[in-house]
């Protein structure tokens, strides 16, 4: 395990696909035995930032701090596993990948698929589990040889609620055993449980720090009000409306709302969308 | 932790409004497995109904019954009053997850397809969509890819709409103009069935209907679903060895920026895990999120 | 109906390989039976010896295409030219009487239109047939079908297994685990070397026992010659999947460089009787080496010394091709910020959007 206080990331960091620039001037870092959620939508950057975690995309610019190899563990959009070996045969093949020794392999197997609530599928084809199940053997992949770093590209998205739940916790366990965990992620009430989070768009940084930090660093109002409010930019929030008045003041037949992340994020990115149209 | 209660049905009244889809005791078997179990279901014009269930809780299973796909081996499904058939599928718009367009045709294409398939005007395409007419839909991000598949959708004017995780995958920002436009579909008279595992979105539906295992637990409005439920809240500064304390004695806690949290009734218990294992902490009552009375209701004890 | 049929046209249009096969392939076979589908072979070559090698060569048939007139050989020098596949008939003559007519019964085409021409004309000396005595087909088509079944493994199976790691997303999870991409490549061929070695294995043992087909070489030598042809089937196979993001695509370029081979390489349709414009796609194949050595040494026994070229191309091929797709390979792997690394990683973000938008 890592001593108290290391802690990695990256450091104006640049990533490009050709001419395509995916990341621009992005600085992020995750301390040991905390989790950090990556937040933003689709092409904003969080699986290149990921992967330039993980190493296996090269910067363009900038510096990225990780362990060695064997010390992390990498968990793709996807998930990275082979459909057509049994969750057994998964395990195995990670472990021994990563340097595992048959023995360890055998005890950390079994207490992880105990974990994981996979013991009852352990010779089941992973191509036969379902999309939280998928979730859970990849993580147990990626946890088996106790990394320093674990990465984790969107693990949630379409799990059902009650696997979701199982997963962070075992993402807290993991960050309770000393290990960083960076997490992608396009739930929010996720983002809000983490310690630190970053919210990309479009490639750059858009509001990063506690959750506290960042919903405290919302600049104007958030209001709440019944029906679509004239005037300023609004959004739908459950069965009422919210809208951001820049200016600080209280439109008529609205009030105050109480802000959370999603409000936050959805500000910063209405600010965005105008410096862009404009 | 407490054992799940019946399923809640807490009298809304009927519908004032013609039903559009309704399933009453749907039930149907694969071989041994029993996927839906006297289920019952309705959705009226004008409102929006949340579906929810974990994996495995046979939520698609009943879809499929209700868009007519699949038979039911007990009960009754109706769509437009009758049986589900092919005459009524021009009445009816499906979002199926993975879009159901095709990746290698432009948006404008797929929307001449659709619109030819269902003998309806080509749908109207507006703001950012409309720029992207012409653009493979394998190129197009995953917002506007779920945005084009609602718009050719809604493009034949169908009473009924199911669409099957809307806003997988799509940002908060996105997530809410998709609403906006769910939503302005159901007031302008259809009706809409929506199936999520985004807890977020239940506060946004009319209507929820929970499933697990086949059967409905919980059902009304997301007030009444949550009810009385409570969790308990831990404030401790080692959070880690609490955390492993109370992961050990099987609870099903989970990590909030520092505090934990364990949902269910029985403060006392983790209190006195906590105890047990030495560790000082608070341990106070708190209204539960919906996700925990999910997790709740959800019912089994943790798999492990 | 013809709002399926117009977007089915139009996903076709957009689907470049399959319009490539279906235009490509209708363009080759034309070539094919147009140019090179022929059984007859016009010029066979022919060498003379003995004493009165230089009277008997002037008196030749037209077919005989004499390319060696060599007064001071004997029979023995004859049957070692035709073992050397030097030439494909060889006369022997002695001071006086008939010469003796030897025919490379393992140039099975040139060998039958000899013997035809030959037993149509009386007077003439009745060839003796070598190798092959009974002229059958089994006997030169099993040598070829071994070529077959190694270009089959070597590129389909490898291909496809390539891919599937590819299309499942997995590839990613492999870059980054502690991996050397020559692990990687190595760990994935072996299985499909070792399937091919058995099944070759089993064909010859088939084809000796069950169809008698010689087996009169060496052994070492034909081996070597099917390690190098492996090494440029797999290297084939490995670079169709770099260029293929599913199973289905990998495995229609790989139909579309076996069709060539099998029908082009002399496997079937003998070289010679091909015209010149067409017989030099050939020459370019490595089925037609591997073939040329199979032969070479089950059915006429020869040499190492004798069947040098197609060793020598195999090798170079082999090398070329195999060593092109390492380096391919490579770069799917190894941490890329250019263009390769991107395609692969826009096409897995793609990918996993939509098994995620999939998955349940």
């Amino acid at each position: 395990m890592s001593p108290e206080g290391t802690s990695w990331g990256c450091r104006r960091l640049g990533v490009r696909y050709g001419a395509t620039v995916a990341l621009e001037e992005v600085s992020f870092e995750v301390a040991a035995g905390t989790v950090a959620a990556v937040v933003g939508g689709d092409g904003a950057g969080k699986t290149s930032l990921l992967r330039a975690l993980a190493g296996t995309v090269r910067p363009a610019a900038g510096t990225v701090r990780r362990p060695d190899e064997r010390r992390l563990g990498y968990v793709s959009a996807g998930p990275g596993i082979w459909t057509d070996l049994t969750v057994d045969e998964n395990l195995s093949f990670s472990g021994r990948a990563y340097g595992l020794s048959a023995g360890e392999l055998d005890r950390r197997v079994g207490g992880l698929l105990e974990r994981t609530g996979l013991a009852g599928a352990r010779d089941r084809l992973a191509g036969r589990l379902s999309g939280g199940m998928r979730q859970k053997l990849a993580l147990a992949m990626a946890v088996a040889h106790e990394p320093d770093l674990l990465i984790l590209d969107e693990p949630t998205t379409g799990v059902d609620p009650v696997s979701r739940a199982e997963l962070w916790r075992l993402l807290a366990a993991s960050a309770a055993g000393g290990a960083a965990v960076v997490v992608a992620t396009t739930y929010l009430d996720e983002a809000e449980r983490a310690a630190t989070v970053l919210v990309l768009d479009r490639g750059r940084s858009l509001l990063a720090g506690t959750p506290d930090e960042v919903v405290a660093a919302t600049p104007g109002l958030v209001v709440d009000a019944a029906t679509r409010p004239d005037g300023i930019p609004s959004w739908r929030r459950g069965a009422r409306w919210r809208a951001w008045s820049p200016d600080g003041s209280t439109p008529p037949g609205t009030g105050l709302a109480t802000l959370d992340l999603e409000d936050a994020v959805i500000v910063a990115q209405l600010r965005e969308d105008q410096r862009w149209a404009a | 932790m407490t054992p799940p209660e019946g399923p809640r049905e807490v009298s809304g009244g009927a519908p004032a409004a013609p039903e559009l889809a309704a399933a009453q005791g749907a039930t149907r078997r694969f071989g041994e497995l029993l996927a839906v179990d006297g289920v019952d279901l309705a959705v009226a014009a004008g409102e929006v109904v949340g579906l929810i269930g974990a994996n495995g809780s046979g939520k698609t299973t009943l879809i499929r019954m209700l868009l007519g796909l699949l038979e039911p081996t007990a009960g009754r499904v109706r769509l437009f009053g009758e049986p589900p058939s092919r005459q009524t599928r021009a009445r009816l718009g499906y979002v199926p997850q993975s879009l159901g367009l095709y990746d290698d045709l432009t948006v404008a294409e797929n929307m001449a397809f659709s619109a030819a398939a269902y003998g309806s005007q080509q749908a109207v395409l507006e703001g950012e969509l409309a720029g992207a007419r012409d653009v493979l839909v394998r190129e197009l991000p995953l917002g506007l890819r779920r945005r084009a598949a609602f718009a050719i959708a809604l493009g034949h004017h169908p009473d009924l709409l199911v669409l099957d995780e809307p806003t997988s995958g799509v940002d908060p920002l996105q997530r809410a103009r998709l609403w906006e436009t769910i939503r302005a579909t159901a007031e302008h008279g259809a009706g809409v069935l929506v199936t999520t595992h985004h807890l977020g979105e239940a506060e946004q539906c009319d209507r929820l209907v929970v499933l697990a295992a086949g059967r409905v637990v919980a059902a009304g409005s997301l007030p009444e679903i949550v009810g009385d439920t409570t969790a308990a809240e831990v404030r401790t500064p080692i959070w880690e060895a609490a955390f492993t304390a109370l992961d050990l004695a099987r609870l099903p806690v989970s990590l909030v920026g520092r505090t934990l949290r364990v949902p269910g009734n029985d403060a006392a218990a983790v209190a006195r895990v906590l105890a047990d294992a030495g560790i000082p902490a608070e341990v106070g009552s708190v209204p539960a999120s919906f996700e925990e009375t999910f997790v709740v209701l959800a019912g089994e004890p943790r798999a492990d | 109906m013809w709002a399926m049929a117009m977007k089915e046209f139009r996903q076709m249009r957009r689907d470049r390989r399959t319009l490539a096969m279906m235009i490509l392939l209708p363009v080759l076979l034309l070539v094919v039976f147009g140019y090179a589908a022929s059984f007859d072979v016009d010029q066979v070559k022919t060498v003379v010896v003995g004493p009165r090698a230089e009277q008997v060569a002037a008196a030749l048939p037209e077919r005989l295409d004499v390319v060696r007139v060599a007064p001071g050989e004997g029979r023995q020098d004859a049957v070692e030219a035709l073992r050397d596949a030097d030439a494909a008939v060889a006369v022997v003559t002695g001071d006086a009487g008939q010469p003796q007519v030897l025919v490379d019964g393992a140039d099975l085409f040139s060998a039958r239109s000899v013997v035809t021409e030959l037993r149509g004309r009386p007077g003439l000396p009745t060839p003796e047939v070598l190798f092959n005595p009974g002229l059958e087909t089994s006997a030169i088509m099993v040598p070829g079908l071994m070529g077959v079944v190694l270009v089959f493994v070597g590129t389909i199976a490898t291909a496809l297994g390539v891919v599937r790691e590819r299309q499942s997303g997995t590839l990613e999870q492999l870059a980054v685990m502690p991996f050397k991409a020559r692990d990687v490549l190595a760990g994935k061929l072996l299985p499909y070397l070792g399937v091919a070695v058995v099944d070759l294995a089993v064909i010859v043992a088939v084809g000796v026992l069950l169809f008698n087909v010689p087996f009169r070489g060496s052994p070492l030598v034909f081996a070597l010659g099917a390690i190098e042809f492996l090494f440029v089937t797999v290297g084939i196979g490995v670079l169709i999947s770099t260029v293929s993001e599913t199973q289905g695509q990998a495995i229609q370029l790989a139909i579309l460089t076996m069709l060539p081979q099998i029908l082009l390489s002399g496997l079937i349709f003998p070289l010679q009787a091909m015209a010149p414009g067409v017989r030099w796609i050939g020459y370019l194949l490595p089925l037609t080496y591997f073939v040329q050595v199979a032969r070479g040494v089950m059915v006429r026994g020869a040499p190492f010394e004798a069947l040098l070229l197609p060793l020598g191309m195999l090798a170079v091929l082999g090398t070329a091709v195999f060593g092109l797709s390492i380096a391919r390979f490579r770069r799917d792997l190894a941490p890329a910020g250019r263009d390769h690394g991107a395609d692969a990683a826009d096409v897995d973000q793609d990918q996993a959007a939509s098994a995620r938008a999939g998955a349940r």
